[in-house]
């Protein structure tokens, strides 16, 4: 496993982790924009972006595109973030020039406006699709309380009024500030050769214009409160709890993350003794949301209606018992083990490999290797976990219930 | 680079392994014979809680014993139900494959099965099967099987409210102790591991004679008419279904082939022609869905109610029109596809595992990767075009839950 990196002139940089071993290949250009880095005006142009540049450009239709990446093999697809909209494909290795040219193409789309009238029909069916699962609604609300007026609050798909309102114009404005080059980072990994690999980026994009693009961080101050609501159709209680946590960039992350494992995962945690083994919800969960400089624990919790008090009760206690007790060492192997697990699970496929590389490039600039990210979760102690639940405090939640309508 | 090891133990369980030399870790499925379709009448939905209360103590081991000592190998594991067998599956670091296997052993041999736990166990079964009445995308493929499969295929996994309702502790105790008959025991294992240890292991865990047969019904024909769930929901969930031949039938690549020009990648038909040119949905899809004796190919599409019946009959339009004709382009293309997609397979324990043990059961044998690659590469538009003449996909069971009926 080798790791190299470079900067075109324009600020574009790339980064691999060569594997001559693996089978395939992956590759991502991690664009570093997301529903945080618009306007209320324009909100969910991110995410509807990410839809169009699969439309094409001058030279290419939308269902050469499509085409193209079939001839190719690839697993490909993208995704859109509150900070990042990530677009990759796992290929055979000797693909993976080929894909990778095909995606610095698309990176100059052309953004036509039949295309741009006809997709926003799709992403009014995403919305639409998304109303109709609750625990997707919880989360979606419960974040945008929990950050209030802070940009990481404002919805990534956006609203039925903003995308009906939103404007081609309007989306390649936003395309133009935010897809410059020093705001790029494409990441590769498996069996890849680096050297061609740049050279097929500096053919491509070495052209592009740099734009300098910036990024709000106004303090996020959170101030707990509580939200319960109804909705007709529904039949169980979903829960969605927020609480302030490290960022990325935080020395304490993989701290934040074992304990995250400690209380909330789907099995041995302490969610999982207190509310489902004894039935009381059928899914309890906690996870760990760390953005760039803000962060997030957020649970949901489904249950049914009638044992909702009886689930807040239960969050509350648990939060009291850690903030009073701590955890125990045993409880801390067990994380430890999962997530070690989880982490050599994942790293045996590419396409396993390229999130978490590019993120550590994009947000840290800092190459964490397979071995590394295991000795960062071998180190971290039981006091460690204290320390950061005496400054994170899990009891200071904002909550968000969605339930049935009362009869 | 196959390395397929097949071992039968004494009393007729089969064990299965394939070493894979370039990753660390190793995946296993136990498939049992508990299967929705292998329930006795009244009992289902037994298999969901079984697959919870089995977990609640074995062996010498509490329920939070035995919980923490699958958590500490960092075992990543499951359970599924399908209609002939509740598996059990489970990936983790190489090293660490027997002792999980002995944890297994206990689970499925001597599961402590206490009464009072039982009523957790049944009370979460039945909480997750509402919980799908919050999932309208989830509920409309359960009830699609149920309105497809000739009964007992398209019965639950889930289960359903009342009889879980009715199930005793006692009846789930009997079911569990069925549970054992290893004649219809499947273990299957890839990646880095040894099989000669593996299988002296398991033959010193598994070693238990039959202790009961699972139940065997006389399949009854499914109803296959439209039913529509009318709810308050922001969109028409459609599921559509026809009827293709199963992978024991000899015509498994002309249908991967068909199902992926379909609905296969974002350059196929269903994507194509229902979302890129017409934005009606944004999710659709289709796939295909084989069990021994019976299979079809399932569709789902999600949109708005007004424009449903629009959906729906492009959708019926595309299938239809499969049969007329297919390009040597297209065909490349999904040649290709289904190809990277089996190597990308042979990368991850946890799906070779599933392969395994799904070819042992549905065919009698498992197929080298190499020979599914052939088989995908020999195919030709002459092929898929013979069996699209014999197959013309052209009658639909199809399942709606949505604010708005349709004419189907």
């Amino acid at each position: 496993m080798q790791f190299k990196h470079k900067q075109l002139d324009n600020g574009l940089r790339i980064i691999a982790e060569v594997n001559p071993g693996a089978q395939s290949a992956a590759v991502g250009f991690f664009v570093r924009t997301g529903s945080r880095d618009e306007s209320a005006e324009i909100n969910g142009v991110s995410h509807f972006l990410e839809h169009m540049l699969f439309k094409g450009t001058d030279t290419l239709s939308a269902l050469e595109v499509n085409e193209a990446f079939d001839r190719l093999g690839a697993k490909f697809n993208a995704f859109t973030s509150e900070e990042n909209t990530v677009y990759y494909a796992a290929v055979l290795p000797e693909q993976l020039e080929a894909v990778t040219e095909l995606w610095a193409q698309l990176m100059r789309p052309t953004l036509r406006k039949d295309d741009f009238d006809m997709e926003k029909q799709v992403i009014l069916e995403e919305i639409a699709m998304y109303l109709d699962m609750p625990e997707f609604l919880v989360f979606d609300r419960g974040r945008e309380m929990f950050f209030k007026d802070h940009p990481c609050g404002q919805s990534v798909l956006g609203t039925v009024q903003s995308i009906t309102d939103l404007t081609v114009e309007q989306m390649r404005d936003y395309f133009g500030r935010r897809y410059a080059p020093d705001n790029i980072t494409v990441v590769c990994c498996g069996n890849v050769d680096f050297d061609r690999l740049c050279s097929c980026v500096q053919r491509h994009c070495g052209h592009w214009t740099a734009a300098q693009a910036d990024r709000r961080h106004p303090a996020h101050r959170p101030a707990p409160k509580k939200v319960y609501d109804h909705k007709s159709g529904l039949f169980r209680q979903h829960l969605a709890l927020y609480s302030p946590a490290v960022s990325i960039q935080d020395d304490r992350w993989y701290v934040a993350k074992l304990l995250s494992v400690i209380v909330g995962d789907s099995s041995g945690s302490r969610y999982f003794w207190s509310l489902v083994d004894p039935a009381i919800a059928d899914t309890a969960m906690l996870e760990l949301a760390s953005m760039d400089q803000t962060g997030a624990f957020c649970s949901y919790v489904c249950c049914d209606p009638e044992n909702a008090a009886q689930v807040e009760d239960i969050l509350s206690r648990i939060f009291a018992e850690l903030a009073r007790d701590g955890i125990g060492a045993a409880e801390l192997e067990a994380a430890r083990n999962k997530v070690l697990s989880s982490v050599a699970l994942n790293s045996e496929q590419p396409m396993g490999r390229l999130v978490s590389l590019g993120f550590n490039w994009v947000y840290r600039s800092e190459y964490i290797s397979v071995l590394q990210d295991i000795e960062h979760i071998r180190s971290v102690t039981v006091e460690q976990v204290h320390d950061l639940l005496s400054q994170f405090r899990l009891g200071d939640y904002t909550l968000y219930a969605l339930g049935p309508a009362k009869q | 680079m196959q390395n397929l090891n097949h071992y039968q133990l004494a009393n007729g369980m089969t064990l299965l392994g394939e070493r894979m030399d370039h990753i660390q870790s190793a995946s296993f499925h136990i498939l049992t014979p508990l299967g929705a379709a292998r329930l006795a009448d009244g009992c289902c939905g037994a298999a969901s809680v079984l697959a919870d209360w089995l977990f609640r103590g074995a062996g010498d081991r509490s329920s939070r014993q035995l919980v923490e000592a699958l958590d500490n190998l960092g075992i990543h594991r499951n359970t599924g139900i399908t209609p002939y067998h509740l598996t059990f599956n489970a990936a983790l670091e190489g090293s660490n494959l027997q002792a999980a296997l002995e944890l297994y052993a206990d689970i499925l041999l001597a599961p402590k099965l206490e009464a009072e736990q039982f009523e957790l166990s049944r009370n979460l079964a039945i909480q997750e099967l509402k919980g799908l009445d919050d999932d309208p995308r989830g509920k409309v493929m359960m009830l699609l099987y149920e309105q497809f499969y000739p009964d007992p295929f398209g019965r639950p996994g889930q289960g359903k409210e009342a009889e879980l309702e009715a199930l005793t502790a006692g009846q789930c105790a009997d079911i569990a102790a069925q549970l054992f008959d290893p004649s219809q025991v499947i273990v299957s294992a890839a990646g880095k591991f040894d099989f000669e240890p593996v299988c002296r292991a398991v033959e010193g865990l598994f070693d238990r004679p039959a202790a009961g047969a699972p139940t065997s019904h006389t399949p009854a024909p499914a109803p296959r008419r439209y039913a529509h769930y009318p709810n308050e929901g922001a969109q028409m969930h459609i599921g559509l279904m026809t009827e293709a031949p199963p992978i024991s039938a000899g015509h498994y690549y002309e249908t991967m082939a068909a199902v992926s020009i379909l609905s296969g990648s974002m350059s196929s038909r269903l994507f194509t022609e229902v979302r890129e040119k017409r934005g009606l949905c944004y999710a659709v899809g289709a796939r295909y869905h084989t069990l021994k004796d019976h299979a079809g190919i399932a569709c789902y599409a999600g949109t708005t109610p007004d424009k449903a019946q629009q959906t729906l009959e492009v959708i019926r339009q595309q299938f239809g029109q499969l049969k007329d004709g297919i390009t040597d382009d297209e065909l490349q293309r999904a040649k290709i596809g289904l190809k990277s997609s089996l190597i990308m397979k042979s990368e991850s324990s946890g799906a070779r595992a599933a392969g395994i043990a799904g070819d042992h059961f549905l065919l009698g044998r498992v197929r080298p990767l190499e020979e599914i690659r052939q088989a995908i590469e020999n195919l030709t538009v002459d092929a898929v075009m013979d069996f699209l003449r014999q197959h013309p996909f052209e009658t639909f069971t199809a399942v709606t839950i949505g604010p708005k009926e349709i004419r189907v």
